[in-house]
Formats: C-alpha cells, structure tokens, sequence
C-alpha cells in the first residue's frame, strides 16, 4: 500500500527514533488512529460505567483509562487536557459529598455517626428539605460513589477528547451539522490555546523584569491575552472566508426549508419516543415507532441537508483493523456489563446501608480490562520531531 | 483522595459538632422503641402495616411507641429497609422483616436493583390513618419526616400507586389493622424481643373483621383481658395531644362482630412480634485489596509507558 507508507515516511520525518517505542510497538508503523474509534471505545465505556456503583470496578476504570492514554496520547495540544478532567472529577465528587452533607438525608439508628452541622429549622410546610443535622458515613459514602460514577464517564469523554483528534472529527460529522462541527472545533481549540496565549504573555513579562503575580500582574496578563484572542478571532474568521466557509452552496431555499423542518420534527419524534420508552404509563404509539419516525425524519434531513456540502477527499482517515479492534473493546466490554452473564447483577451495586466490602466480580472485571487492551491494540502515535518541540 | 477529604472534613466538622451538639441531640431520633402488639392501644403507640401480598405473603403488623418517626417505626424490631443509591435511604425501596422468610427484603434485587428512583409503577406508597379515621390519606411526607400520632396506623403498600393517591389505594380498611384495646395488654416487658406471646391478644380472626364507615356506637375495652398488668402504660395515654376527641372520635369496631367480609379476604394479617435484626455479614476486604493492586499495576503500566517514550523523545 504505497499511499499508507509515504504518509507515514513524511509525517515522522525521517526513521523512527531508535527506543522510542516500547517492545512490539517498534515493529508498527506510527499512525494516529480514526477519532471516531477512540470515541466509539470512550462511550461504549462510559456506557459501561453507567450500569455500575461499584467503587472497585470505578476506580479499575479510572486506571485503565489512565494506562490507554498513557501508552497512546499524541503531544498535540488537546493531548494534554486530561489531567484537567480529573480535577473536574474531583470537583464533582467533593461538590457531590458536601451536598449530601448539608442536605441531609437522615441518620438512622443503624448509620455510623460521623458529625453533626448546625441544623437549621424549616416550617413544616416547607419539611421536604433538611438543612444541616447529623451526617452519617453511610451517605457521605454513597454521595462518594454516586459522585466517583460521574466522575467517571466524565473521564472517559475526557479520555475521547485526550486521545481524538478533535479537527480530523468534524470531517466525520455529517454534512448537514456541519456549521455546528465549524462551530465547536473552533470552540474547543480556544481552550489549549488560551493558555499558551497567557503563557506567552507571562514569559514576555517575567523578561521585562515586570510582576508576575498579584493583581496587578493580573490586569497586565488579562489585557493582551484579550487582544491577543480577538486579534486571532478575526484573522480566524478572515482565513475562514477566504476558504468559503459558510457559503449556502448550491441549496435553494426550498431545500433549506424542507431540511429545517424534517430535522425539527425528526427531533421532535426521537424526543417523544425517549419519552414514551422511560415512562410506562404513556400511551404504545409514542414509544418504539415515534423513535422510529423521528430517526428516519432525522436521517432524511441530514442526507438532503448534507447533499449542498462537498467535501475533499484528500488525506482520508482509514478505517482499518484497528479501528476495528479498538472499537470492539468498547464495545464488548459495555455488552458484557449489560447482559448480566456469569455474574449477580447485585454485585454491580454493593449495598452502602448496611455498610458492606464491595465484592469484585469477575465477568465485569474482565470485561473492564478487556477494554484497556485498547491501550496495545491501536497503532503507536507518531513521535513528535524534535526541532518542533525546540521551537515551542 | 476521597478519603482524605472526608477524613479532613471531618476533621473539621468535628469542633462545629462540640459547639451545636446540642442541637444535633435536639433534632436527632426520637427514643423509641418496637412493641409488642398488645401494647398498641387506641390512644397509644403507633401500629405499622407491611403488606407483602405481591409475594404472596401477609400483611405484617407491628407497634412502635409513639415519639417517632415513620422511618425508626420501619426500621426496628426486626423490620429494616433500604434505600436507594440515588436518594439515600430516605426513599424506602425495600423493607425486609428478620422474622419473614429470614429478614429478606422486599422487592428483591431481581426485580428492583435500588438505584435510581423506583418507577410510579412499582414502590411502596406510605399510608396513615389518624387515630379514629377509618380512611387512608396518602403521605405527603417522607418517612423520615412524617411522625404518627398515638394510636394512628402506618401502611406500607407495593404497586402503582400514582403520586395523588387515587389511584391503587390499600384494598384494607385501618380499622381491620389498628389496636382496638384501650389498654396495653400482655408481656409487661415491652422491650424484651421475647415478648411474642403477647401477639397472641389479637388473632387474625378477630381484628380482620368489619369496616363500618358510619360511627358505632362508642363501646370501648373490647379486650380487657389480661388487666392484671400494672396501669403504668396509662400516664402516656393521658399525654397524646388531646385525649378527650381521640377515644370518642375512635369507632373501635366491635372486633367480636366479623359478619361484613373484608375487602381482600385472602390477605391474611399477622402480627409481627419485635424480633432481633437479621444478620449482616459485611464482607470480606480481600477484593478490595486486589482491586488496589490490580489499579496500581494497570495505571503503573501506563505511566511507566509514557516516561519511557518521554525519555525516548
């Protein structure tokens, strides 16, 4: 395949550093892996990790996560971003605990005692909400877990977004949402490049012998990096323009009205029909068929509203064995925790009142670690060269 | 880490909770205790129903005395329940009694994994009946919030009940469940759990008898038997909220005669005597262990990975 090995050649630049890849990964060819993998993987696990309160298999999830990005993390800017969604888990699990502490829910004479706020009286009229009062261990701890189980899918998207190339994504966007996909990659490469702004600024200071803390020091960092966002904004919005973005393309305004209004009402139906499935008590037609209805309006809108875009075929990202691989782990391992084979669903939610040792069943755990292979099974990222990272 | 936290907020809450202890004490559960079924009174104590017929069971009746919550009245003698994941144990999801197919709880795993809130479809509603009202009014509290009134009557249904409570109303009247003696009778010992002979005073038979909604004519003590027991159970009769409407307002439906049918004749009721707490066995901290290795292990091998192609670089 001439095409794979003459991109893999000009990207690394030259052979491949000797040791910089561990073991078997010196005999693959570097290659960054289709982002829509990376993302079906990171779903399909967070899928998983919704089905679970068992802290064990939260904190096995945490570790394979934390071992997949460090064998496949690039060094682009966006690779660098997880270290921020485990502060924002802990953020979620704190917030979590002290709401759980000041609204209470209760001791019971069984409930190990921990401490006790001021307990502010309510009228009884208003007896739905406690305010302070004795906090036990038990719900600090549930708070804990139920917290560590958002914290954990937040992870796993934080993973995606570690891992996936956010730019070669909006290619696999459909058509039709594509000023959306304009819209957040424009919007999630402002972060990473916010703080290489302030860096900048920072460094320019600190060799101009000025302050660099305090609040004084702030206004004299905040100011350029403003200017230094908007300026960069309109150079952004002008290069756009000058490479036809936002142009209506060859769609009539019939069409444009038929597309809005099949992808409203497609909206609408998968609406109803989430409605219908969740709650029991709504009538047959809106569960099922209305979900139907509005995926197939849906999938209409976006093939009419996608025929106006045209898009390049030049460097496309192959769909190979990996891909594949990577995304079966996911996958399988969401499906395992699903099905409830050889294992009691029980042990998914260990009982917290009475307070009893989480049990770590096997099928689950297996399945867990069945997903961290995708930290082998994708191909080696490509080494960055080195008078790039000098340049920095 | 999360550990840490606690451990730190605990730390720190702990001189907060020297300075509003009292506080705490103030709000904190009411000294009650479970009974035995003979010392629910139509003035004192607080009668809990369980009905348990979608598993083919009985209705459970047990007493509590009264300075309690619906919540302690569920969860002693015996009863326990459990909450949910998502609300704590507030919700009650299952209720289990040690002296019903050994303490198993009620819906069982199977069928309610008790994480999130269970569906209007299937849960237990919570009922009262004041003391003297034959009808049953939906709570509007929670069982922690909610205290009965001496002599009242708590129900715990399971089904779909909607959130109004007109629909999937208890097939039972309060009056086939509540005490209907006005004296204690039986164990003089309340609060030995052994005291199941005095569950006895009311046989199913008896109590499962008619409904009159119209008010009877006021015949009181329908069972002073066994009133060699010292009257001391009476100073607390006298101390519920307003003892001269309560016995009058109480029809006491002549237990004796049973000619108008029950609604559901084959639900039985049974009365629950306090019971020691069925065993719980909290685990082994084995898997946890492992699990600490196998983290470590896995999150090691990735950060050895990601030195090591750093270094490379």
């Amino acid at each position: 395949m001439p095409p794979r090995t003459a991109a893999a050649r000009t990207s690394v630049g030259g052979p491949l550093p000797s040791g910089a890849l561990t073991g078997a990964d010196e005999r693959r060819l570097p290659r960054t892996l289709h982002p829509l993998a990376w993302w079906i993987w990171a779903l399909a696990l967070a899928t998983a990790v919704s089905r679970t309160n068992n802290p064990l298999l939260l904190f096995l999830v945490l570790a394979v996560l934390g071992y997949v990005i460090g064998m496949r993390r690039t060094e682009a800017p966006w690779a660098r971003g997880f270290k921020y969604y485990l502060y924002l888990a802990l953020s979620v699990v704190a917030i979590r605990v002290v709401f759980r502490a000041i609204f209470a829910s209760g001791v019971t004479p069984h409930d190990h005692f921990l401490f006790s706020l001021p307990h502010i009286p309510t009228p009884d009229w208003y007896a739905g909400i406690q305010l302070g009062g004795p906090v036990s261990l038990e719900a600090l701890l549930s708070a804990a877990v139920d917290g560590l189980r958002l914290a954990c899918m937040l992870c796993c998207v934080g993973a995606a977004n570690t891992l996936a190339n956010p730019k070669r994504a909006l290619r696999i966007l459909p058509g039709a949402l594509y000023e959306l996909g304009v819209a957040v990659t424009v919007s999630i490469s402002v972060a990473p490049q916010l703080v290489q702004s302030v860096q900048r600024v920072h460094r320019a200071r600190r060799l101009r012998a000025g302050r660099t803390k305090g609040l004084r020091a702030l206004r004299g960092i905040v100011v350029p990096v403003l200017e230094d966002a908007l300026e960069r904004s309109l150079r952004l919005a002008a290069a756009m323009d000058s490479r036809g973005y936002g142009r209506a393309g060859r769609a009539t305004k019939t069409s444009r009205r038929l597309t809005g209004a099949l992808m409203l009402l497609g909206m609408c139906g998968l609406c109803a029909g989430a409605y219908g499935l969740l709650d029991a008590s709504t009538p047959k037609f809106l569960g099922l068929p209305a979900l139907a209805v509005g995926a197939l309006l849906c999938v209409a809108g976006l093939r009419l509203g996608g025929r106006r875009i045209t898009r390049t075929a030049y460097r496309p990202d192959p769909w190979r064995f990996e891909e594949w691989a990577v995304a079966a782990c996911g996958v399988l391992s969401a499906t395992l925790l699903f099905t409830n084979v050889g294992f009691d669903a029980a042990e998914l939610n260990p009982s917290i009142y009475p307070l009893s040792w989480p049990t770590l069943p096997l099928v689950p755990t297996a399945a867990i670690l069945l997903a961290g292979a995708a930290g082998f099974l994708a191909p080696p990222p490509l080494p960055v060269k080195r008078p790039e990272k000098a340049a920095k | 880490m999360i550990a840490r936290i606690l451990r730190g907020s605990a730390g720190a809450a702990g001189a907060l909770a020297l300075a509003v202890g009292t506080l705490g004490v103030a709000t904190g559960p009411a000294a009650a205790a479970p009974q035995p079924m003979g010392q629910c009174t139509t003035r004192s104590g607080a009668v809990l129903a369980v009905d348990f017929s979608d598993w083919g069971g009985p209705i459970m009746r047990s007493c509590g005395t009264t300075p309690t919550t619906g919540y302690e009245l569920l969860n002693q003698g015996g009863w326990r329940t459990t909450g949910t994941g998502h609300d704590g144990p507030a919700f009650i999801c299952r209720i289990g009694y040690s002296g019903y197919k050994g303490g198993k709880q009620f819906p069982t795993a199977g069928q309610d994994d008790c994480v999130l809130t269970p569906p209007a479809t299937a849960y237990w509603s919570y009922w009262h009946a004041d003391p003297g009202a034959n009808t049953w009014q939906y709570s509007q509290l929670g069982a922690m919030l909610y205290k009965p009134k001496p002599g009242s009557v708590d129900l715990w249904i399971f089904g779909g009940t909607n959130i109004e409570g007109t629909k999937g109303r208890p097939t039972i009247s309060p009056n086939q469940l509540r005490a209907h003696n006005s004296r204690p009778t039986g164990g003089s010992r309340p609060r030995t759990p052994d005291g199941t002979k005095t569950a006895k005073p009311l046989p199913p038979g008896t109590d499962t008898g008619p409904a009159p909604e119209r008010p009877v004519t006021e015949r009181p003590a329908p069972k002073p038997k066994r009133d060699k027991d010292k009257p001391k159970r009476k100073p607390k009769a006298k101390s519920s909220p307003s003892p001269s409407k309560k016995p009058s307002a109480s029809p006491s439906t002549s237990p004796g005669t049973g000619a108008k049918a029950a609604p559901r004749p084959s639900t039985k009721v049974v009365d629950a005597a306090p019971a020691a707490d069925a065993a719980h066995d909290p685990g082994s901290w084995a898997p946890a262990v492992l699990t600490g290795a196998l983290v470590l292990f896995v999150g090691g091998a990735g950060v050895y990975a990601a030195r090591r192609r750093r270094r490379a670089e």
